[in-house]
C-alpha cells in the first residue's frame, strides 16, 4: 500500500451499523500552561529543529514559520493505523525518525499521542526520542487522566503562544491508559519533568526536558 | 521546452490551452524590436495532460501545470509549477511558486512559496520562505522555513513569560488552569 493511500484505506468502521455515530463536538479553545515555555525557548533559538508527531496542520506550520525553524512532521498515529500490531517496534521508529547526524531536535510536539500507544510501543518511541533530542530539548506531551478518552488523537492547533484549539476528530471513545507518575518517569528516563499542569478538562500537560 | 523523453505520447491533448501562435519576426526588422524570449514567454503556461508520462528532466522558462505523470526532475526556478489534481510527480521540483494539488514523491524547492492544497500530498522535504498547508492535505517530511528575524514572536520579550514552576502537583496547578 502506498503512502498516498493511507487515508483512503483506513476508514474507520462505525461502532454500530445502524445507529448514527454521535456528533463530533465543535473545536474548543483551551489555555495551555506549558506552551509559553516552548515558544519562549523557540524565540531564543536561531533556527530550531522541531519534530511534530501529529498531522500536518496548516495553522501550526504557519505559526511555526515565524520562528524560522526546520519542522519535521511525522504523523505517528497515521503510521500506527497503517501497520500491523506489533510492527511498531524500535526498528520502525528508527526508520520513521532517521538521525543521520545524531540528536537533532530542539523541540518535540508529542501532543496526546502517548495515550494511543501500548506500553511496549511507547517504550520504543520514547527510547527513540531519547536518541533524537539534543540535551536541553523540550518534549510537550499531554496525558489524559480520564478513564475514557477520544478514540483518536485530537488535532491541536496553535492560537497565539498560550492557547490551543482542540479539534476532536471523532465522538467515539476508548479506554484511557491512566499512566501512573512512576510509569511516566520510567518511560521518559533521560528526561526530567520541567513542568506539569493538570488542566480542568482532564489533560495533564507535561513539559519534559532532555538531560 | 522540455529536454525529456516522452515514453507514452498522447495522441492529442484536448484540454490544453494552446497559446496563440506568435508571428515570426525577422531579426532585421526595422519595426518595434522583438521582445526577448524570456519576456515573451512570461505569462505563458504549459500543461502536461493527464495521459502523458514523462521520464527525465524538465527545464524551461514558462509556467507549468502537471496533470500527468512525471519522473525525474522539474527545474523551473523562475516559474510557477502546479501539480494538478491528476498529477503524479516522482521528482524534485524547483520553482518560484510550487502548488501541489496532486501527489508528489520528492523534494519541493520553492523560491517564493510552496502551497499544498487540501487534496494534495507530498512525501519529501519542502524548502521555501513561505509554506501553506491546507487542512486535509497529506505531508510527510521536513519543512525548512527561512528565518524571519523581524517576525519572531517573543524576540523582544513580547511573549508571555512562562511560570517557572517545575512539576507542580496537580491540585496546585488545577486552579491556575481555570482558563483551560
Amino acid at each position: 500500500m502506498s503512502w498516498f493511500s493511507f487515508r483512503t484505506d483506513r476508514r474507520e468502521a462505525p461502532a454500530h451499523p445502524v445507529a448514527p455515530p454521535p456528533a463530533v463536538a465543535a473545536p474548543e479553545v483551551h489555555r495551555s500552561l506549558a506552551l509559553p515555555a516552548v515558544f519562549e525557548a523557540l524565540s531564543r533559538l536561531p533556527k530550531a529543529n522541531i519534530l511534530d508527531l501529529g498531522p500536518a496542520l496548516g495553522a501550526n506550520v504557519e505559526h511555526l514559520s515565524s520562528y524560522g525553524c526546520r519542522l519535521t512532521i511525522e504523523d505517528l498515529f497515521l503510521t500506527k493505523t497503517s501497520v500491523a500490531e506489533g510492527d511498531l517496534n524500535a526498528d520502525l521508529f528508527a526508520e520513521l525518525l532517521p538521525l543521520p547526524g545524531g540528536p537533532q531536535f530542539d523541540v518535540v510536539f508529542a501532543w496526546d499521542l502517548f495515550n494511543y500507544f501500548s506500553r511496549k510501543e511507547l517504550a520504543h518511541l520514547t527510547a527513540r526520542l531519547r536518541q533524537a533530542c539534543k540535551p536541553g530539548a523540550q518534549v510537550l506531551a499531554f496525558l489524559w487522566i480520564h478513564k475514557s478518552i477520544p478514540a483518536q488523537p485530537i488535532h491541536f492547533r496553535f492560537r497565539g503562544t498560550d492557547e490551543l484549539v482542540y479539534d476532536r476528530r471523532t465522538a467515539l471513545e476508548r479506554p484511557g491508559p491512566r499512566f501512573q507518575p512512576a510509569e511516566i518517569s520510567q518511560l521518559m528516563s533521560g528526561f526530567h519533568v520541567d513542568r506539569s499542569f493538570l488542566l480542568r478538562h482532564g489533560i495533564q500537560e507535561y513539559l519534559f526536558v532532555r538531560e | 521546452m522540455f529536454s525529456n523523453k516522452k515514453e507514452e505520447p498522447a495522441p492529442h491533448r484536448p484540454a490544453e490551452p494552446v497559446p496563440a501562435a506568435r508571428p515570426a519576426t525577422p531579426a532585421s526588422s526595422s519595426h518595434a524590436p522583438a521582445p526577448p524570449a524570456e519576456t515573451a514567454r512570461r505569462g505563458e503556461r504549459a500543461t502536461i495532460g493527464p495521459s502523458i508520462f514523462i521520464k527525465g528532466d524538465l527545464t524551461g522558462d514558462e509556467d507549468l501545470v502537471i496533470e500527468g505523470r512525471v519522473e525525474g526532475k522539474v527545474d523551473l526556478k523562475q516559474n510557477n509549477v502546479t501539480v494538478g489534481k491528476n498529477g503524479r510527480v516522482k521528482a524534485d521540483i524547483h520553482g518560484r511558486v510550487v502548488t501541489v494539488e496532486g501527489e508528489v514523491d520528492g523534494n519541493v524547492y520553492a523560491h517564493e512559496q510552496a502551497v499544498l492544497r487540501q487534496a494534495g500530498a507530498i512525501r519529501g522535504n519542502i524548502s521555501a520562505p513561505r509554506v501553506v498547508l491546507e487542512d486535509g492535505s497529506r505531508f510527510k517530511g521536513s519543512i525548512d522555513m527561512e528565518t524571519k528575524e523581524t517576525a519572531r514572536p517573543g524576540a523582544q520579550g513580547a511573549g508571555p513569560a512562562p511560570a517557572p514552576s517545575p512539576a507542580k502537583p496537580p491540585e496546585a496547578t488545577a486552579a491556575q488552569a481555570a482558563a483551560g
